[in-house]
């Protein structure tokens, strides 16, 4: 990110607010990772239901188990699906679309499009099950079907930006030097595709997250631990009973880093558009 | 144009006036219309598939057993239903010849010659049974008469026949059933009594095939209207059999069931409705709201509604705002919820070095003691459940009131020693994996589980969940063996301990019955003497000496009966059952007020 970039995202005050939020959900994932924050998500600390209190901030659940804990860890396991989700999904999203992009209309770029068209032609629930179903109990089922579906709006993407780069003077120049194909995508084509892959990132994000969050309540997500999605599921049984706590915990948090994020990456594109800052 | 669609207007309304569901009518009076709502949907409606509890329920309105359960009667007590009499049992016991009622036929359908139902005949409860033994039937019954009735498993090695005949299976005359048994089978008649066990006509499953599943042809009150993924609406059989209620005979007890309203049936001929709608709706949110707004009749109350439904827990009592706006029964489940260990897995079970072996017995022992039953019941079972050591649950009178209470005793200090003492601690306790079906109830129970075992210094990471989509998927895993710490229910099948010491019976082990692969050959030479035998002091004392055993070996963190809270509106006139009586009393539901009932 350039100076100017940085420049125009700190006149976005909508923009700052959404980092902000997202620096503080960060720092909360990166506490729980190292063992300051959420470690007593599973322990059974008070009464079942208790209200919020000095002990237990946003109250507990039907166990007992400390409402504002498990909140936590569920912020690290938002952030680590994430994370996860949006590198892997990110590399095979821009190695697949730069390579259909650099050879475009040719049998790689047909298999590389035939590919997205499968996978795009599958509804994703109905294929995060299947996944779930087919790789049983296994911890990274729910990652796995994301990233194998998460990929194809990213290489989509990249493909087109290939596409256009490749027929730039610079890149007829590496050409003319005898530059090998593969060394000109990685060296001087996909390094100028690095705007758009900030913010389709910071979208992958989100979706991850969201979907993490769907998922688990479905039964499909995490299989040990916590996440805002099992806290959901657990609040369709409490708040019949008039117990809201992870109810509210869970959704407040999901909706404020979603907004957070969202207000973030609408920012981080104004900010990357140079056409935009030119108006 | 204003005129044009006026008449449009007209002539939309009267066909959907035309075309809709016909008003529920009885004679020009206002159809009686019962309502039941269930937590979950049947799938197949052919007896010899009907291995839910839904599936269960309905099959036992729409199909006759020989025998049933007395509607009003607890202890449960059988009672010859399309049976003449009770059995005539040889004197071995191995031979019982059972009389078949005269006045009894199939519902009119057009699987049958003109239409017309026929006479239910003994060759029909022959082949009913035969069915389950058939691999095309895809029957999920078959179990219950396995190895035990002469010449069927043959039968079916034979390739399942239906013109060859079983020598142990036959029917002397149109009324008349003879069964020989390969050993005295006390159990006989209460599988009788079963879904399973309904009687359908040849004709029917010839005509049919799978699609009996949903073309149900029987002999009972109901005939199936319609049914769906939400719903099943099944009307009276008009030609049902003319057979008075009789209040004495169905174990009446006016002390504790005259308020039930139940004295206006005496004389009167089933089914005493038009018409019975079962609302499948397996969200509990969903199902309450629909009972409170007085869309359906009755609900069993989801255990999150307890705290809003009773008063006080000991005894169960309604709250002000429930009490005399409803009928009210506080029901104690035939059966028990248990974590077995199971016993295959050298981890923590039966290990071929002698040494492990006690160190393996010492831990599930030292896991029992860290087991709190006081919270489990009160955080899932709302404290009305009843705990109780090993497997003989209280309502079986085998039940022993002065049993091993230490068992189920939650000793935290006890279990660190036993851990300490043979060699286990953070390091060396293994790994292991605790089975359930995906669900936010079944995976609380995870967590609470192990937190207690967290609390006597079991390392949290060293208790793993193992998740499956469907608890088909987790039965069958666990039938095969591979789930260590077991997490299940069992719902007895028929009111008789032996039904709940096969748990434990060696050759159950698994795919059987034996989820723990508990394997003792003295449980196993007690078994094999008690299952011949009725009820009897000496049986009970078997009984006795088996669950001590369990108790002794650590099989099992059991156990507790639920009680479940049964909700009916007061038109409503029954006494329902989820148990053993299961459906059959749908036969005798009566609704006060008609004028009411219908929407």
């Amino acid at each position: 990110m350039t100076g100017t970039t940085w420049q125009r995202l700190k006149s976005d005050p909508l923009g700052v607010g959404g980092l902000c939020v997202v620096v503080l959900f960060a720092l909360v994932a990166l506490c729980v990772w190292s063992g300051l924050l959420g470690q007593g998500w599973s322990e059974v600390s008070g009464e079942r239901w208790e209200n919020a209190s000095s002990d237990h901030w946003f109250g507990t659940n039907l166990l007992g188990q400390d409402i504002l804990q498990r909140t936590l860890f569920g912020t690290a396991t938002a952030f680590e699906v994430g994370l996860i989700v949006t590198a892997c999904s990110t590399i095979l999203g821009t190695l697949m679309g730069a390579l259909a992009g650099w050879y475009s209309h040719s049998w790689l770029d047909e298999l590389v499009l035939w590919l997205k068209g499968v996978l795009d032609s599958i509804p994703f629930y109905l294929f995060a099950a299947a996944v779930a179903f087919a790789l049983q109990g296994n911890p990274w089922a729910m990652h796995l079907a994301m990233i194998v579906t998460f990929w194809t709006t990213t290489a989509r993407i990249i493909r087109g930006e290939v596409m256009r780069i490749k027929e730039r003077e610079f890149i007829e120049a590496a050409r003319a030097i005898g530059l090998p194909g593969l060394v000109t995508v990685f060296r001087h084509v996909l390094p100028n595709t690095f705007h758009i892959l900030l913010v389709q990132g910071s979208i992958v994000f989100v979706a991850a997250i969201n979907t993490e969050v769907i998922l688990s309540f479905l039964g499909l997500g995490i299989q040990d631990g916590v996440s805002w999605g099992l806290m959901l599921a657990e609040s369709s049984q409490e708040v019949l009973a008039g117990h809201f706590g992870n109810f509210a915990a869970a959704g407040g948090s999901l909706f404020l880093l979603l907004m957070g994020f969202n207000l973030l990456a609408d920012a981080l594109q104004d900010a990357l558009d140079t056409r935009r800052a030119i108006r | 144009m204003l005129k044009k669609i006026q008449i449009a207007l007209l002539l939309a309304l009267l066909i959907l006036v035309c075309c809709g569901e016909p008003p529920a009518t009885n004679g020009g009076k206002p159809a009686k219309v019962y309502r039941h709502a269930m937590d979950g949907a049947p799938g197949s409606l052919d007896p010899a598939q009907a291995a839910s509890l839904y599936a269960n329920f309905i099959v036992v309105t729409l199909d006759d057993t020989l025998y049933r359960y007395k509607y009003l009667a607890r202890p449960y007590q059988l009672q010859p239903n399309l049976a003449a009499a009770m059995p005539e049992i040889s004197a071995d016991g191995l031979q019982v010849t059972i009389r078949i009622r005269e006045d009894v036929y199939f519902m009119d359908d057009p699987a049958f010659a003109n239409g017309k139902g026929r006479e239910v005949k003994a060759q029909d409860f022959v082949y009913s049974i035969m069915r389950h033994f058939d691999p095309e039937t895809r029957a999920q019954g078959a179990w219950l008469w396995q190895n035990r009735i002469e010449g069927l498993d043959r039968w079916k090695e034979q390739g399942s026949d239906y013109d060859s005949e079983v020598t142990g299976l036959r029917a002397l005359d149109d009324h008349s059933v003879q069964i020989t048994l390969t050993k005295p089978f006390p159990q006989l008649i209460h599988t009788l009594t079963q879904g399973y066990a309904a009687i359908v006509p040849r004709e029917a499953v010839e005509a049919y095939g799978q699609m009996l599943s949903n073309h149900p042809v029987g002999s009972g009150p109901f005939r199936l209207a319609s049914r769906d993924s939400a719903r099943a609406v099944l009307t009276r059989n008009p030609d049902f059999r003319q057979q008075p209620f009789d209040l004495a005979d169905e174990g009446y007890d006016p002390a504790s069931q005259a308020n039930l309203g139940l004295q206006v049936l005496q004389d009167r001929s089933p089914p005493f409705v038009d018409r019975l709608e079962f609302e499948f709706i397996t969200e509990d949110a969903a199902r309450w709201n629909a009972f409170t707004a007085g869309e359906v009749h009755f609900i069993k109350v989801p255990v999150s509604q307890f705290d809003n439904v009773l008063s006080q827990r000991n005894p169960v009592t309604l709250s002000p705002g429930f009490d005399g706006m409803y009928h009210f029964e506080a029901s104690p489940e035939s059966g028990f919820v248990y974590t077995n260990f199971n016993m295959d897995d050298e981890r923590l079970g039966i290990h071929p070095d002698p040494e492990q072996n006690i160190r393996n017995r010492a831990l599930r022992c030292a896991m029992v003691k860290a087991f709190d039953w006081d919270k489990r019941n009160e955080i899932f079972f709302y404290d009305i459940g009843r705990v109780f050591p090993g497997a003989i649950i209280p309502s079986v009178p085998e039940f022993d009131p002065a049993g091993d209470a230490s068992y189920i005793q939650r000793d935290l200090k006890g279990a660190r020693e036993l851990l300490q003492a043979n060699g286990w601690d953070e390091e060396t306790l293994p790994t292991l994996e605790y089975g359930f079906p995906n669900s936010v109830t079944e995976r609380q129970i995870f967590e609470q589980f192990r937190n207690f075992m967290m609390d006597a210094g079991y390392p949290s990471a060293k208790i793993r969940p193992m998740i499956f989509a469907t608890y088909g998927d987790y039965q069958r895993a666990y039938s095969q063996g591979k789930v260590t710490l077991i997490n299940s229910s069992w719902t007895m099948d028929y009111p008789d301990a032996e039904n709940l010491m096969q748990l434990y019976y060696g050759p159950n082990s698994a795919p059987g019955s034996n989820s723990a692969n508990y394997k003792n050959p003295e449980y196993d030479r007690l078994y094999d003497i008690s299952a011949a035998m009725a009820e009897s002091p000496e049986r009970t004392e078997n009984y006795r000496k088996m669950n001590q055993m369990l108790i002794d070996d650590c099989v099992s963190i059991n156990g507790i009966s639920r009680t479940l809270l049964f909700l009916w509106d007061r038109n409503a006139i029954m006494k329902p059952d989820r148990s053993f009586l299961g459906g059959y009393f749908l036969r005798f539901v009566d609704l006060a007020e008609p004028a009411n009932t219908t929407p």
